[in-house]
């Protein structure tokens, strides 16, 4: 069976640059294939907040003619996409997922916005989210809680929720998400999809709603790791309008996917990372590992001692700055706030400024420290994503019951490490719980080595198709 | 758990120092779950502290590279 036996829509983000760009399919049918499937099935899923039919369809039009006439056009033409809706564009509503925020319309747009259109993506509306990208399960008060289009009583995954649930919904061809502690990864892997999050400063942040300064990142949700190696490309790279962005040169990321792993080492670290995990999630990912091995990676058993230090400075610096950003509004708007997100931010307050200052200090250290440990002598780093089966929307409901307050934060334990390191870190689809839901492999690797880390995925991907499974909507 | 009157005192240096009042009953919760965090500090207590010499985070990043990048 290929792609097109089911639908444009279902192609996947690169397949249908490519069958755009050589003339197999207009970008008007794109567009209108994703859109029959919105229509057809986001009553279920609730992963849309805004959807900007005619403007789509416009642009759409407008690339078909582009082509028809010769033009050279970009890498992402033709392609629709959505965005979580964190991302400014200048005269839009960006409603952060918030109440608060629900009539914002901000002055500028994103510098990763504004390079995707340039590369020719077709920006088809916003997506739903965790309220200000703050929960790992995909819950909202004010929009509805999106849901797992594999199976709607459970998480969808958080924050990027409706950018997983609508890349696996076959919705759109990629999404923007954001991680600021696995925010790409969770809805990634929850939702069956493929989520990238590069080094810290890989991609600009001008222009994104802020959560955490020290460890937001901006990234894809797509199908394969191919599709996450052309979007970085197109992403990525300095940005003066974010000092803080990288200066280092941003390869043909594409180019590395060779399928070939000989040579390569994987480091299993048996600390922290599968501590309680569950007997299908540990089943699935001992596969994926046999998988890597058998396209020629070395695996390796290790531990990693300085991961008790990174788990408790990564707490603690999301938790303060998440908290001083919304002070002001925590002082004079706290009930329109959900519940478990004005909890959360409240508990930052208590945490003693020392701390944070010496989570700061010790973050270039311990990521050394972490490089000696775990990356040297081995490529890349292999965990779960989640240690545990998918939960469901309610057992993780803290507005429901505070009682779920430890469930809902173990959500992304596995994650959260990697945003203190900064480490480039992809989360490819790896099987299936015994619920019906996905299970993911994440695969961590050396500062700026995203190369590396997508070449790993796409090789696994080659040899598995559980990227390539749509759930029965 | 963080005991009862900690929570008690926690809340009242927030009201103090963030003019931020508790909004609800799960932020209770949320304050008394910091035990957690304070728990991981302890036991990685002997091992930090503030770093003497300049470390920054970005240098770090570009130091640790891949070898040949």
């Amino acid at each position: 069976m290929t792609a097109f036996d089911t639908g444009p829509a279902f192609l996947s983000m690169t397949e249908a640059a490519e069958a755009f760009a050589r003339g197999e399919v207009t970008a008007e049918a794109l567009v209108r294939a994703c859109l029959a499937r919105i229509e057809a099935h986001d009553r279920r899923v609730n992963a849309v907040i805004r959807l900007d039919r005619e403007e789509a369809l416009e642009r759409a039009a407008a690339l078909d003619r582009q082509r028809a006439a010769g033009a050279l056009l970009g890498p992402l033409a033709g392609v629709p996409m959505m965005h979580k809706d964190m991302y400014y564009r200048a005269g839009r509503v960006s409603t952060c997922g918030s109440r608060i925020r629900r009539d914002f319309v901000p002055e500028t747009t994103a510098t990763v916005l504004q390079r995707l259109d340039a590369a020719g993506a077709i920006d088809m509306g916003t997506l739903n989210m965790a309220e200000f990208a703050q929960n790992p399960t995909g819950h909202n008060a004010h929009f509805g809680h999106c849901r797992n289009p594999w199976n709607p009583e459970h998480c969808p995954g958080g924050s990027s929720s409706g950018s997983g649930a609508g890349v696996a919904a076959r919705f759109f061809h990629a999404a923007l998400g954001s991680d600021t502690g696995g925010s790409i990864r969770l809805p990634a892997t929850l939702c069956g999809v493929t989520g990238l999050k590069g080094t810290q400063t890989r991609v600009s942040r001008h222009g994104v709603m802020p959560l955490s300064f020290s460890c937001d990142n901006v990234g894809p949700l797509v199908r394969t790791a191919r599709d996450a190696a052309r979007f970085l490309r197109v992403t990525a790279g300095h940005d003066p309008k974010d000092p803080t962005s990288s200066r280092e040169p941003v390869p043909d990321y594409e180019a590395a996917l060779t399928g070939d792993l000989r040579g390569l080492s994987i480091a299993v670290c048996e600390t922290w990372f599968l501590e309680d995990a569950d007997a299908p999630v540990l089943a699935a990912f001992e596969a994926a590992l046999e998988t890597l091995r058998a396209r020629g990676a070395r695996i390796a058993r290790i531990r990693v001692p300085c991961l008790a230090a990174v788990n408790a400075y990564t707490a603690i610096i999301s938790r303060v700055e998440g908290a001083t950003i919304h002070a002001a509004w925590m002082r004079e708007r706290a009930a329109d706030y959900a519940a478990h997100l004005s909890a959360r931010l409240y508990a930052g307050y208590a945490i003693p400024a020392h701390y944070y200052v010496e989570a700061l200090s010790r973050r270039g250290p311990l990521l050394r420290q972490f490089v000696a440990e775990a990356l040297t002598g081995h490529d890349l780093v292999a965990t779960p994503t989640l240690r545990t089966r998918v939960p469901t929307l309610a057992e993780t409901n803290v507005d429901a019951d505070p009682a779920n307050w430890s469930r809902f934060m173990a959500v992304s334990a596995n994650t959260r490490p990697f945003n203190y390191l900064g480490l480039p870190t992809v989360s490819v689809p790896c099987g299936f719980d015994d619920r019906g839901l996905p299970v993911g492999l994440q695969l961590a690797g050396r500062p700026f080595a995203e190369a590396t880390v997508l070449r790993a995925a796409d090789a696994f991907q080659r040899e598995t198709d559980w990227h390539r499974r749509a759930p029965p909507l | 758990m963080m005991e009862p009157d900690l929570v008690t005192s926690a809340a009242e240096a927030i009201r103090r120092w963030s003019g931020i009042a508790m909004p609800n009953e799960a932020a209770r919760r949320s304050l008394a779950d910091l035990t957690a965090i304070i728990a991981e500090v302890e036991k990685v207590r002997a091992g930090m502290a503030f770093e003497d010499e300049p470390s920054g985070f970005e240098a770090a990043l570009r130091d640790t590279k891949e070898p040949g990048r």
